[in-house]
């Protein structure tokens, strides 16, 4: 199944201890239920953690992670 | 639905060791000194255990334990799954292997080292394991590349959504949370003894988690153990103080996770606890009404509120209003936690409340409450109900 990349906050936390070092922090966390009906496990960029909010419309935008991956994390979109 | 397993084993003894943050030996140094306690609780010798049952997850070998103690012989050992949610479980299990003869004299038990051992959330904790030793949450590995790496964030993202379908606030939580404080300070066996909270300390208390968990919304990481042992109830009036097990049950759910549960359509319901609910009281006709006193697993105060709209001692939603109200003081229509909680009193994985359940029906609690006959314990997925005999 191909997916859009586009979904809504379905949840969120931001989280401030206990801080690992592999992170930073406050650190955006959150549920997004994509269009297509699956929900993940992701982080909130380029957003304030104070603008973050449950209904929000997200998309996919993919951050380096370990080695050569890629993780999954949604920025902002604009509501169709 | 299963038949409820009604009345057929009994507490008669129970043990502990100190709660502290350094315990400066080992788990099972401590297990055996918890599981001595209780056993002279019931009258008994370690002699006399034969059978053995904790979590999945606890660090202590039943071989160790058997060498440690000097027991002769085990007939029977058993493990049950879930972490703190299969809490209860050791006693559903225990029960049904004293009922069919498998063994007569079964101790269960639970050792940590939750502050002075491998903490949650630490640099360099090794990669969890996509099985995580059926602790409940397989989806681990789908939380840790995102910084989800302790309880309390995999809670949250729960707890958020609870806030956002019913208008619940960081101050409900509080409110649960200072009556919490308020047991523990009147109970010496609690860590924050003497330690009683306003309501404005709790809002003063940093963010772990935000905007549903500060720091006086989490229990404790306690260093102890705790052991509780169980007969045939037709044995137990031998014994100087047995508390029947009314009726011990597991809801596992098994297509859920149980810490890292993000998959159900409607994350602000703890289904599994709905079905615990089911078992505890459909199948057994024990009324809600007749409960005197009850201990909830609060890992994370949200949870607290949680648990009492999912178990129906109120309405979805209705939890923060039912709190405000008192009703989870001594005085109120389901005094809760009367130890002060894992929030207040510590966090042996949530068997130490069932330790203040059968000092309840007993008579002994630090906080006792006048006469209680029926308690309930409940871990989410497993629980028990108890009762004077």
């Amino acid at each position: 199944m191909e997916l859009s990349g586009a979904g809504t906050v379905y949840s969120y936390a931001v989280l401030h201890h206990p801080r690992n070092p592999k992170f930073t922090y406050p650190l955006v966390t959150a549920l997004v239920d994509l269009v297509e009906g699956i929900r993940m496990v992701t982080n909130l960029v380029d957003i304030e953690p104070g603008d973050v909010r449950i209904g929000m419309p997200v998309r996919v935008t993919f951050v380096p992670a370990a080695g050569d991956m890629y993780v999954p994390v949604f920025e902002r979109r604009e509501a169709s | 639905m299963a038949r409820a397993l009604r009345g057929v084993a009994a507490i008669v003894g129970i043990g502990q060791t100190e709660f502290s943050k350094d315990a400066g030996r080992s788990e099972t140094q401590l297990a055996c000194e918890a599981i001595e306690a209780a056993l002279a609780d019931a009258g008994l010798g370690t002699d006399d255990m034969d059978g053995l049952v904790s979590y999945t997850i606890d660090p202590v070998e039943e071989t160790e334990l058997v060498r440690s103690l000097g027991t002769p012989e085990i007939t029977w050992s058993s493990r049950v799954p879930y972490g703190g949610a299969g809490s209860q479980g050791v006693l559903l299990h225990a029960a049904a292997a004293v009922a069919c003869g498998a063994a007569d004299v079964v101790v269960a038990y639970r050792a940590l080292r939750a502050r002075s051992g491998q903490r949650f959330g630490a640099a360099g904790k090794p990669a969890p394991s996509a099985t995580s030793g059926h602790s409940g949450t397989t989806a681990m590995q789908w939380c840790s590349p995102f910084g989800v790496l302790t309880p309390a964030s995999w809670m949250a993202l729960n707890a958020t959504r609870y806030m956002h379908t019913f208008g619940v606030t960081s101050e409900d939580f509080g409110r649960a949370v200072v009556q919490l404080r308020a047991y523990a300070a009147t109970n010496p066996n609690a860590h924050f003894f003497g330690r009683p909270i306003g309501l404005a300390d709790h809002q003063a208390s940093r963010w772990i988690a935000e905007p549903c968990m500060r720091l006086f919304d989490c229990c404790q990481e306690t260093d102890g153990s705790v052991a509780i042992v169980i007969t045939a109830a037709d044995r137990a009036g031998d014994t100087r103080h047995p508390i029947v097990i009314e009726t011990a049950v597991g809801a596992a759910l098994f297509e859920q996770e149980v810490a890292s549960d993000h998959y159900r359509e409607d994350l602000s319901v703890m289904d599994g606890t709905v079905a615990l609910a089911r078992q505890l009281f459909d199948a057994t006709g024990i009324r809600r009404a007749e409960i005197d006193v009850a201990m909830i697993y609060d890992a994370f105060s949200p949870i607290l509120l949680m648990q009492l709209e999912a178990l129906g001692f109120c309405g979805f939603g209705e939890a923060k209003d039912f709190i405000a109200e008192g009703n989870l003081g001594p005085k109120g229509a389901l005094p809760c936690n009367t130890n002060g909680g894992l929030i207040g009193e510590g966090y042996i994985h949530g068997m130490n409340l069932t330790l203040e359940a059968v000092r309840q029906l007993r008579g002994d609690s630090a906080n006792q409450l006048d006469t209680p006959q029926l308690a309930l314990v409940s871990a989410s997925r497993t629980g028990t109900i108890l009762r004077r005999p």
